[in-house]
């Protein structure tokens, strides 16, 4: 009896039900929509005018500014990486302002980081345990030669590993879609990075450029770790409350909650403890100006990973001493 | 009925208790399981059964006792103790949307290696081997009780504890569980646990009993004991007029004509040195007597006379 049989087990049970094409229906049908209902949003707004003259206007225009020398250093490196970004893009006869296809899988990362991805997480974690107790299969699965902790933590193994599917697929399907409309190269392209915000303005000190591949690379790997959390603590939900419909909806009223409360009460700073103020750690990565101040990647992340081992310690002691009864 | 007496104890309860908020579900519940042997529990719906079953499995912790299992206990030694047990508790529940092989070979990977090597076999004394890669859910629940046992008995288990296993299943269906039931315990030496409010079900395929009512056991024995205790004084007349001979007993004990089958039958407690008494007292009256029998009484009886009468 080796653990990899029991995540086997898992894996199996995960792949013949529903959810899984549900999921996979959703993300496809979803992003699809997105990508044809921009395409056409912007056909509307460029118009016929030649980006080439426009893109070497701006350029001279920003030339001119540094030249000038009166703008404060801070802007100035702003100004030079705007000026290589362009630079870019025209060595390689590319729209800057068009949407590449890695560009817009890098914009379905940071849309998807609130609501889709962590709903797809809880779809997914929020029957794992409790769908075993609406079976009576529970009884069967704890009666066997195998520890409690070992058929949880093998349930566990197998919700990582379909989480971490559904962030790669969204982002693959993104990527392909994407690439049908706006074309599949752009990888390299300079994305601006490491922006803080301090007090009401973006601080640019730490600024730099990356490539586009590796910005990806890391808003995924931010999405996919955001995800992974609220899948733990709808594992939680999910052997605390034994009923797969009372798991999810507690879950979504939480995520729900968290996507409208920072609106409504800005000014409540404590909200930044919250798991669900933090789920989009893409975008304050991205430096786009968090909804609570004091809100970083690094705060973010450590705000979510204690709330999810928090979750797995208190998951793995009720569902290792709890009587099976229903 | 099989030579239990002696044969290695394979489970033990001792002093069950499970307390649910101030109620007392399980009282002090105690009994040995040997080798070999059907073990009836038997007891009325609510009676503790299940929660008692529960206690046995390890799916809950009793308040006080233990469980042994090949003398190992329970509570501390989970694993190794759960390797000999195989069960079905409460309804053969397995994956519906899986085949049965796939349920097979699912939970033959919870267990050591080479179980899932015996899934063809099982499937056979089962027989399911035709219907093995449809889907549970399109299974009878006589296919899935069967299903399940064939799942209990994927890790060569020394106990078998199957609760209400006839539960929902047409005669046919009662009859293949307790065929197989009496295969397992009398060709391969497993100790089957079957708990059952059907007194005829426990009757006819237990070699012992536990009676189990309110939380608590009333008695313990053979079979055959249980019954005799009130069987022995028990006699059928088949005698006409009936009711003429019913009055003519009703002197040596209580006695009635049979309901329903009219003519013929009346049934008498009388002690059996008074029995030659009556039956010259029946000649004498002029009652014609065509036979004696002793008559067995059910385990409804049995049932009755050790709760004294209580609801079953």
């Amino acid at each position: 009896m080796r653990f990899s049989g029991l995540v086997e087990n898992e894996i199996l049970k995960f792949s013949r039900q529903r959810r899984f094409r549900v999921v996979v229906l959703i993300l496809v049908a979803l992003i699809g929509l997105i990508v044809f209902a921009q395409s056409r949003g912007r056909e509307r707004f460029l118009g016929g005018k030649d980006w080439h003259v426009e893109t070497q206007e701006r350029m001279a225009r920003i030339q001119n500014w540094l030249r000038d020398g009166r703008m404060p250093e801070s802007s100035q490196r702003w100004a030079r990486f705007e000026l290589d970004r362009l630079r870019y893009h025209l060595d390689r006869d590319i729209n800057p302002e068009a949407v590449s296809g890695p560009l817009f899988a890098r914009g379905f990362a940071n849309a998807a980081s609130y609501l889709l991805l962590p709903l797809l997480a809880i779809v997914f974690a929020s029957d794992v345990v409790s769908a075993e107790f609406a079976q009576g299969t529970i009884k069967l699965l704890l009666t066997r030669p195998v520890g409690r902790a070992r058929v949880l933590a093998s349930k566990l193994a197998a919700l990582v590993l379909a989480i971490t599917l559904t962030v790669v697929f969204g982002g693959a399907v993104a990527y392909l879609f994407g690439g049908i409309a706006y074309g599949y190269g752009g990888w390299a392209a300079p994305v601006l990075t490491g922006f803080r915000v301090a007090g009401e303005r973006l601080d640019p000190a730490a600024v730099r450029s990356i490539a586009l591949w590796q910005d990806l690379i890391l808003a995924y790997g931010l999405a996919w770790f955001a995800a992974l959390c609220v899948g733990a603590i709808a594992l939680l939900t999910s052997v605390l409350l034994r009923s797969t419909a009372a798991a999810m909806g507690t879950m979504l009223a939480a995520l729900i909650a968290g996507t409208i409360l920072p609106r409504l009460a800005p000014s409540w700073e404590a909200q930044k403890f919250l798991f669900v103020t933090n789920l989009p750690l893409p975008d304050y990565y991205s430096g786009s100006p968090p909804p609570i101040t004091g809100l970083t990647v690094g705060f973010g992340a450590a705000v979510l990973a204690a709330w999810a081992v928090a979750a797995l310690a208190a998951a793995f002691a009720v569902f290792v001493r709890r009587d099976v009864l229903a | 009925m099989s030579g239990s007496e002696g044969a290695e104890i394979v489970l033990s309860a001792e002093h069950l208790t499970k307390r649910f908020g101030e109620r007392e579900a399980v009282s002090d519940v105690s009994f040995d399981v040997h080798a070999g042997e059907v073990f009836g529990f038997l007891g009325p719906n609510g009676a503790g059964k299940t929660t008692t079953i529960r206690m046995l499995v390890g799916l809950a912790r009793p308040d006080r006792g233990r469980v042994r299992i090949r003398g190992l206990d329970l509570s501390r030694e989970f694993r190794r103790a759960m390797g000999h047990v195989g069960c079905i508790v409460e309804a053969p529940d397995l994956y519906k949307y899986l085949t049965g092989r796939e349920n097979l070979v699912h939970f033959s990977r919870m267990l050591p290696d080479g179980a899932a090597a015996r899934i063809p076999e099982l499937a056979r004394l089962v027989a399911l081997s035709e219907r093995l890669d449809d889907k549970v859910s399109t299974y009878s629940l006589g296919m899935r009780q069967r299903l399940g046992i064939a799942q209990a008995l994927l890790g060569n288990p020394d106990i078998l504890i199957l609760d209400e296993p006839a539960n929902g299943l047409d005669p046919a269906g009662i009859r293949e569980i307790r065929q197989l039931v009496r295969h397992l315990a009398d060709e391969r030496g497993i100790a089957v646990f079957v708990s059952s409010h059907l007194l005829s079900e426990v009757e006819q395929t237990c070699d012992r009993v536990a009676i189990i009512h309110r939380g608590r056991t009333l008695a313990t024995g053979p079979v055959r004991e249980l019954v005799d205790r009130v069987a022995s004084d028990r006699l059928r007349f088949d005698a006409r007029p009936a009711r003429l001979a019913a009055e003519v007993l009703a002197a040596f004990g209580p006695a009635e004509t049979e309901a329903g089958e009219g003519e013929g039958a009346v049934h008498a407690k009388i002690s059996k040195e008074r029995v030659p008494d009556a039956l010259r007292a029946l000649t004498a009256a002029g009652v014609d007597v065509f036979a004696v029998e002793r008559s067995l009484a059910s385990l409804e009886e049995v049932f009755l006379e050790v709760t004294g009468g209580e609801t079953v």
